[in-house]
């Protein structure tokens, strides 16, 4: 019977690595690019600095926290200022910073006025926000204090602290509180389009998704916004409608006035063309959110995988070594490792790992759980056991279909295939057009030697987007063609 | 932001700053955070922005006076977008596109709407390099010297739609179409004659609409477009609300500040049917994901929002209408404020339910724009009919002069000092004498109005920091006894909220403490101070409140003359 490999504790070999866990290999061979490997030796130096730097940033990060206490602000890179005096040429529509500025601004005024809840939670908030636009999860504990500081002072009808707690619990993946503090929040002002959000996010995320769908509804009904609409238009591509939430999107992104917006809703429509395999569209709407806002990550990223696809692997290195520069990201170094062993640069993966790695504990150490995405990590790059406990610890928290995605996958490269199986389902219940998901049931399957089902599976993951993982798409593709190709 | 620390200069950053940021902190009120779940930033699920909040949505004030040059006619100006910074780019200010921009007329006091007029936007980007983002985050607003609103050099404009809805007969009809938006004053340099744009963009309609059907009305004027805000006040005075000095008012600060205006001047038989009196107040309601128009904005009256609806109920305000208002009435039977003002400066709070609240903010006032018939309800009520014999007064009728708040608003009227007073009890007999003194201790805007419609003074120019007007006002800010607060230094040494465990050594609590302290220490004193504050001087609320001791304040309104460019801006 043909297999598809467990990807074990040694990243590269999946071949052998699948043989030693005592199945029968069918071999996939890792496709290594001879153009890349060979002339970018001088580059993955440069890239692997950029790394080490990236690691360091985020523990001086850390340091700045549980040292520096209220020194530990970190400045993010502002947009020039143009004075209009004396140049006829004037620039506008860039707001990239507007949450530095909130933020900012509420500091000054808490310094003259710290009795003043409504700012506190504000700024609580807005903290909680820095921390999504930047990735850097040393903002949670400010945002914990600013909000605590909120709630002492009006322990009631305080519903702008109790939705910043909810967005704060929700950030750090905390989504049974999060829900907690969205209905406390919600019974204090039940037309909070703010505690709706939260809402949404919490149930969403513990797998109740269509009382997250209604919630968001809510939120869009009592103030429509482009984060209602972007809740609305993930909960359109759960249900693998693509085209409703490419329209979701579009519109938001007509209403858009700042840079910061546009490149937030050009880097959606591009991972929604990317996750459907329509490289050009992605590559577009990427290009386009950084003509917007040419230090969004998310889209640097977005585009490296769109160039790694195209066989340009030299440039989807540096972007991606970019985008973690910027914003070093789990997600973003885990792929970035991947793509460097599937060039045969393993020293330099391995890297990558241990920089992925330090990413992890450091939101531990922020109080974000992780689990779910080390679960992830553990099963491709790490220790199997681990990732079926972490991937566990995830599901019980908050059953959503990736938490589901992931258990099975942990069970599956752990060897307990026919569990595997039911969470592979469960990922998959609301019909979610994701290549992963589809892929991971696929290789269940076919070690349960469920070869027609697998077959099926492989293909719809290779249809949806035959780039979707450095190290599983190729074999995905030797799986599938030993199976009869698709169908 | 560093950047903009450096352009207020030393003495003004933490004034404007505070001023902003409470400001900001009221004009997020109904815009709270939602936040999207991220921070580790994983692929595991989405993640969503958060509500900053919606200015562009977002009413400040409006106004409805008798047009002191026309008085066959009344104007109504509504405002949106606060706090614009001129200076504060790369930024302009454009209306939003999906919203509809509207005030609304009750003229038979049934608190429902009989007329509307109504502003869409759209916007009209000069195809090209300006018509998306550029590499740099940013897209040209204009790329040479702008002399007329079809400059060329003009790259992004707006132009509008004005609509006007009889509901008796639900019928609409368009009155200007793709009317010109006066842009963004961006510069001295980019548009060096402002005001002839300004005036350009006043548009004219006639007796029939713009597609030639009668309207069976006279016609009137339109404008929209950026102005200075005419609100003058000084936001600190609301920090009351949380315990907070009132030590340092008595400066407006919102001096220097532009806002996005739309006005409208029509005929007075256009508005009334039958009664005198008219209730006016503006929505803006935003279109959602399924196409159906959201109300997300109200305002009618000045302060309500702030001084008598709940935060947590600000919300629900915002989504209401007038007919459904009876819902507020609790908390104008028995407002917070006075609580609050009775507790912290011992003017005691007026016995409760107050029925003169109910005149105040829902019905009008017997004899003077009170409807014949009236469904009590939260609207700017005017009586057409203006009263002869009046002595100009900021105060309005509280201050003799009945042509002004609570009789509609001028733009002059000075209705922090108004509400105060009347939330206080000036409404009622024997009321303390304390009350009549009440007030921010700022008597008049920054800029001067203008005599001819739309009335609003001109925007500030984006090549005037913002800062620079504010600093007249702060110079006299080392005086305060709360040096260590508000006003010392500039350099931000602390970050609030940096830790939980560290943000009570930031000063917070401490400075919480050392400003009750010094207002209970001002309790004490009993000068009593004149309700004149008179010209060039401004009385700082917190003594007024108190009736305490006068404290100077130079008035900064012409003392200290912009000086453009003088405060160090960071080019």
């Amino acid at each position: 019977m043909r297999q598809l490999p467990r990807p074990g504790s040694s990243p590269a070999a999946v071949g052998p690595a699948a043989a030693a866990g005592g199945h029968p290999t069918h071999t996939v061979g890792l496709r290594r690019p001879a153009s890349s490997a060979q002339g970018s030796e001088r580059r993955s130096r440069w890239v692997l600095a950029a790394a080490v730097a990236a690691l360091a940033f985020l523990l001086i990060g850390l340091g700045a926290v549980l040292n520096a206490g209220p020194g530990g602000e970190r400045r993010t890179v502002a947009p020039p200022v143009r004075g209009g005096a004396t140049a006829p040429l004037s620039l506008t529509g860039s707001s990239a910073s507007s949450i530095d500025a909130l933020t900012s601004r509420l500091q000054s005024h808490l310094r003259a006025q710290p009795r003043d809840a409504r700012s506190w939670a504000v700024l609580g908030a807005a903290y909680v926000e820095q921390a999504r636009v930047s990735g850097d999860a040393s903002f949670y504990p400010k945002a914990e204090g600013a909000l605590d500081r909120s709630l002492g002072i009006a322990p009631t009808n305080n519903d702008s602290a109790l939705a910043g707690f909810g967005a704060l619990a929700a950030g750090r993946h905390d989504f049974s509180r999060a829900l907690q503090y969205a209905k406390q929040a919600i019974a204090v002002n039940p037309e909070s389009a703010a505690a709706y959000g939260v809402l949404s996010d919490a149930l969403t995320e513990l797998g109740r998704y269509d009382e997250g769908r209604d919630a968001a509804r809510r939120m869009d009904d009592l103030q429509p916004s482009l984060a209602s609409a972007a809740r609305l238009a993930y909960h359109a591509e759960l249900r693998a409608d693509t085209a409703a939430a490419t329209r979701l999107l579009s519109a938001a992104r007509a209403q858009s006035e700042s840079a910061g917006e546009v490149a937030f809703v050009d880097e959606q429509l591009g991972n929604l063309a990317w996750s459907t395999g329509h490289l050009d569209a992605a590559n577009r709407n990427y290009r386009a959110a950084l003509a917007a806002a040419p230090q969004h990550a998310p889209a640097m990223f977005g585009l490296a995988r769109v160039r790694a696809a195209r066989g340009d692997v030299e440039e989807a290195q540096r972007l991606a070594a970019q985008a973690i520069a910027r914003r070093p990201q789990l997600e973003y170094i885990a792929w970035y490792g991947e793509l460097l062993d599937r060039a045969g640069r393993r020293d330099q993966a391995r890297n990558e790992y241990a920089l992925a790695r330090a990413t992890i504990d450091l939101q531990r150490a922020q109080g974000v759980d992780v689990d779910l995405e080390a679960a992830l990590f553990e099963a491709d790059h790490g220790d199997a056991t681990a990732a079926v406990r972490l991937a566990r610890a995830a599901y019980d928290q908050r059953p959503s279909v990736y938490a589901a995605d992931a258990f099975a996958w942990t069970l599956h490269v752990a060897g307990h295939d026919r569990a595997a199986l039911e969470y592979a389902g469960r990922a998959l219940r609301l019909g979610t057009r994701n290549a992963l998901f589809s892929y991971h049931k696929g290789a269940i399957e076919l070690a349960l030697g469920k070869r027609a089902a697998a077959r099926a599976d492989l293909g719809r993951a290779l249809a949806l987007n035959s780039y979707f993982s450095p190290i599983h798409a190729g074999a995905a593709r030797t799986a599938l063609d030993s199976l009869g190709g698709a169908r | 932001m560093t950047a903009r620390t450096i352009r207020y200069g030393r003495h003004t950053r933490p004034l404007v700053a505070g001023a902003v940021a409470l400001a900001t902190a009221t004009a997020l009120a109904a815009a709270l955070p939602a936040l999207g779940p991220n921070g580790a930033g994983a692929s595991s699920h989405r993640e969503a922005p958060q509500i900053l909040g919606l200015p562009q949505y977002d009413t400040t004030d409006v106004y409805a006076f008798v047009s002191p040059d026309t008085p066959d006619t009344v104007t109504m100006i509504a405002n949106w977008i606060p706090f614009e910074e001129p200076a504060g780019g790369p930024n302009f200010y454009p209306f939003a596109t999906d919203a509809r921009y509207e005030i609304n007329i009750d003229n038979n006091g049934d608190a429902r709407p009989d007329i509307v007029y109504r502003w869409t936007f759209r916007n009209d980007r000069t195809p090209g390099p300006a018509n998306s983002f550029t590499g740099n985050g940013t897209f040209l607003y204009n790329n040479g010297p702008v002399t007329s609103l079809n400059d060329e050099n003009l790259l992004f404009r707006q132009s509008y739609t004005l609509s006007r809805l009889d509901a008796k007969r639900d019928s609409w009809f368009t009155l200007l179409d793709r009317a010109p938006v006066a842009p963004s004053y961006v510069g001295k340099a980019s548009m060096p004659n402002y005001a002839g744009l300004r005036n350009a963009a006043v548009k004219s309609f006639g007796s029939t609409s713009a597609h030639g059907a009668p309207t069976g009305f006279a016609g009137g004027k339109s404008f929209a477009g950026q102005a200075d805000d005419p609100f003058f006040l000084d936001l600190r005075v609301f920090d009351l609300l949380y315990g907070g000095d009132l030590s340092e008012v008595g400066s407006d600060t919102l001096a220097g500040f532009n806002v996005n205006t739309v006005a409208l001047q029509v005929p007075k038989k256009d508005l009334t049917a039958g009664d005198n009196v008219v209730g006016i107040w503006s929505t803006t309601s935003k279109r959602n994901s399924s196409g159906d128009w959201v109300q997300v904005s109200r305002l009618g009256s000045p302060l309500v929002n702030e001084v008598v609806v709940p935060y947590h109920r600000k919300d629900r305000f915002n989504h209401s209408q007038p007919a459904n208002d009876a819902q507020f009435a609790p908390f104008v039977l028995t407002p917070e404020l006075p609580k609050i003002v009775q507790a912290v400066y011992g003017i005691p709070a007026p016995a409760t339910p107050r029925n003169d609240l109910v005149a105040a903010f829902l019905t009008g006032v017997d004899g003077l724009n009170k409807p014949a018939k009236v469904t009590p309800s939260e609207m700017l009520r005017l009586n057409v009919n203006q009263f002869s014999g009046q002595q100009d007064s900021r105060l309005g009728v509280i201050g003799g002069d009945k042509n002004g708040f609570p009789n509609g608003r001028r733009l002059t009227d000075d209705v922090v000092d108004i509400a105060l007073q009347v939330v206080e009890g000036k409404l009622l007999p024997n009321h303390p004498a304390a009350v009549d003194t009440l007030g921010d201790g700022v008597d008049v805007n920054d800029n001067d109005f203008s005599n001819v419609f739309p009335y609003v003074a001109l925007p500030h120019s984006g090549s005037d920091p913002r800062g620079a007007a504010a600093a007249n006002s702060t110079e006299d800010q080392g005086k305060t006894a709360l040096d260590g607060g508000a006003s010392t230094g500039g350099t931000p040494s602390t970050e609030p909220g940096a830790g939980s465990g560290s943000s009570d050594s930031t000063g917070g609590a401490a400075g919480g403490s050392g400003g009750m302290a010094l207002q209970a220490e001002r309790a004490s004193s009993d000068e009593p101070m004149s309700s004149a504050t008179s010209m060039g001087l401004a009385a700082a609320a917190g003594l007024a409140l108190l009736g305490g001791s006068a404290w100077m304040w130079r008035r900064r309104r012409h003392a200290h003359p912009v000086q453009p460019g003088q405060t160090g801006t960071v080019e």
